[in-house]
């Protein structure tokens, strides 16, 4: 039953730029099944961020392979990557990320924008949005009307908006409050259990991974259990 | 495209002051650039109403100063297609105080029974021509030249002259229509003739020539120099519009002048508006992260930013070319403008050369930028902290 939906083989992430040479990650083996929520921990700098960006295709690997829902990212190219990203992932950051000049209601409704769905189809699937993350009431508010827990919510909002089926989160608890953290916490279980979509989240905080189905510690790029 | 228009004018209003002050620096090019563009096509682009294409002027071959003989007249109207020349003499003179603007207006010495058939756009009411062709030292007024002064037929009009020494008092006979500016006064050349001493008179710095047919104005130009080719005076012919062109550029290359400035201006609004993207394009790579992670793709990043480029520069053209119409407005009824060849204060061509100059500055200046907010990477443009 576990299909597998994130496979990666001797995954390598190096940056290299004049003088410094970082390995991010080394040879990264990792199998994430369909509907997991996988917490990604470990100390700081030892590449689970970077672990996450090549899940979601915001950069590319330096060695190895990796596959994700069924496609080698590598073959594909940035349009399709693109395309590819805004249909079946969605991104949470630790800083919210909202843009500034634009509503709740208008931030969650952005990633609509690139499909063929109307104005008044893409409204309603971006109220919808927001009341799963209790926030129906925010619709009109700007990002700095609104708290941090709030705002990273409305995040949430935007990144589940286009349904997709991986949702990755980039510490989402690490700037909120022990509230907010919890809020947001419960939001991406229910998201997991539901709705079935498949979690990684990357956490600092031994708390916030109890939420999650399964763990993996990454040490100086190289995973550890 | 559409679809990203609302956040194309969000991004454009985040920063007020700058998009405003962008918009009032590109406005007041494009302002420029519009006056320009509508003189350039006054002058050298124009079609001449009817009356001015069935109008030549003649001049002596070496300048706008040297005169040529009065027995010039009667050898032009010889020329077939000829029907009617007339004297026309540049006065000078002063009236009232010479420092006052308002005091110099031109004054020409004309034949007042061939004027108003030569200049058929002009119009005055019969009795008022009859009472100008009988007195010699009758003179006519532009309604505006009339406005200004107050003049009412009938008054009393003093002049000193300098080209032609001596004083001269003029009796308005009458105040003429025109459709352009009428800031002139006309009178009878004769009167100016007779004052002067012998060895002076016979010497003419223009005529006036009516032709036939439009489609004969080069040929028939041509003809009359041919007929002085010889003589110690020799013409030049030329169709009014040249005529005017010709006299204006006596203030220098009218047309490197006015491709000069153009182009200045052009150039400098390109650097400061590159610089005002360009910063804030710089403002935004984060953003430009953000909407790269939720499925942008460089191509329509690179257009969102190109857009708002070109909706800040072209808001500034339309602006530009608003105020340019104002001070064409200005110019078509300044004195000046009687010398000009017809304005059109809304020309269709002018508001396009505005606006299509805003757009195109709107793209050059963006488009390094955009391109590179286009190409680099998300995680690179994540990490950016502005
Ligand atoms: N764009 C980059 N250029 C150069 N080095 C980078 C870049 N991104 C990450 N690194 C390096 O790669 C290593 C892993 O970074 P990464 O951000 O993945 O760590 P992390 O586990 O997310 O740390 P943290 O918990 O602090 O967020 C670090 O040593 C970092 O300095
Ligand atoms: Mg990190």
């Amino acid at each position: 039953m576990s299909e597998a939906i994130i496979q990666t083989t001797k995954l390598t992430k190096e940056f290299i730029r004049d003088e410094f040479h970082v390995v991010a990650l080394k040879d990264v083996n990792l199998e994430i099944a369909k509907g997991e929520f996988v917490a990604l921990m470990g100390p700081s700098g030892s590449g689970k961020s970077t672990l996450l960006h090549l899940i979601a295709a915001m950069d590319r690997p330096t060695g190895g392979e990796i596959r994700v829902l069924g496609h080698a990212l590598r073959e594909l190219n940035d349009r399709q990557i693109a395309h590819w990203r805004n249909e079946n992932v969605g991104f949470i950051f630790q800083q919210f990320n909202l843009i500034p000049v634009l509503s709740a209601l208008e931030n969650v409704e952005l990633p609509l924008k690139l499909t063929n769905l109307r104005k008044s189809e893409r409204i309603e699937h971006a109220t919808t949005a927001l009341k799963l993350v209790g926030l129906g009431d925010r619709l009109h508010h700007l990002p700095r009307q609104l708290s941090g827990g709030q705002e990273q919510r409305v995040a949430m909002a935007r990144a589940i908006v286009t349904d997709p089926s991986l949702i990755l989160a980039d510490e989402p608890t690490g700037n909120l409050d022990a509230t907010s953290a919890l809020e947001v916490l419960t939001i991406l279980g229910r998201l997991n259990k539901e709705f079935g979509k498949t979690v990684v989240m990357v956490t600092h905080d031994p708390h916030a991974a109890q939420f999650a189905t399964k763990m993996h510690h990454l040490e100086k790029g190289e995973l550890t259990n | 495209m559409f679809r990203y228009l609302p956040l194309i004018l969000k991004n454009c209003w985040r920063n007020r002051r700058r998009t405003v002050l962008t918009i009032a620096s590109i406005g007041i090019s494009m302002c420029l650039l519009g006056v320009m563009v509508a003189m350039f096509h006054a002058f050298f682009l124009s079609d001449p109403t009817p009356e001015q294409a069935l109008r030549l002027v003649a001049r002596n071959r070496i300048s706008f100063t040297v005169s040529m003989p009065l027995s010039y007249r009667a050898q032009i109207k010889q020329v077939t297609g000829v029907r009617v020349v007339m004297v026309s003499q540049w006065f000078g003179g002063v009236y009232k105080d010479a420092r006052d603007p308002k005091n110099q207006f031109p004054r020409y010495g004309i034949e007042p029974d061939k004027f108003f058939t030569i200049f058929s756009e002009l119009h005055m009411p019969e009795d008022q021509k009859k009472a100008f062709e009988r007195d010699r030292a009758g003179c006519v007024v532009g309604r505006d030249l009339a406005k200004t002064f107050g003049f009412k037929v009938g008054d009393r009009l003093n002049m000193t002259g300098d080209i032609f020494p001596g004083n001269y008092e003029f009796t308005i006979r009458g105040i003429f229509d025109s459709p352009r500016n009428s800031d002139e006064m006309y009178f009878d050349y004769e009167y100016l003739e007779q004052t002067m001493p012998e060895r002076r008179r016979g010497n003419v710095i223009m005529y006036d020539i009516l032709i036939d047919n439009p489609a004969n104005s080069a040929r028939i130009a041509t003809a009359i120099d041919d007929q002085f080719r010889n003589s110690t005076a020799q013409t030049k012919t030329e169709s009014e519009q040249a005529f005017v062109v010709g006299f204006l550029a006596l203030l220098g290359n009218v047309k490197m002048f006015l491709v000069a400035i153009s182009g200045a201006v052009l150039f400098t609004i390109l650097l400061v508006s590159a610089n005002t993207m360009a910063m804030s394009v710089r403002e935004r790579a984060r953003e430009v992260g953000i909407l790269k992670t939720l499925g942008f793709t460089p191509a329509s990043i690179l257009i969102m930013i190109l857009g708002e480029a070109c909706a800040i520069s072209m808001a500034g053209g339309i602006i530009g070319y608003l105020i340019s119409t104002l001070l064409m407005q200005g110019v078509a009824k300044s004195p000046f403008g009687g010398f000009l060849p017809a304005i059109h204060v809304f020309d269709p061509s002018v508001a396009l050369v505005c606006v299509l100059a805003a757009g195109i500055i709107g793209v050059m200046s963006s488009l390094v930028p955009a391109l590179n907010a286009s190409r680099t990477t998300i995680v690179e443009a994540l990490r950016s902290t502005d």
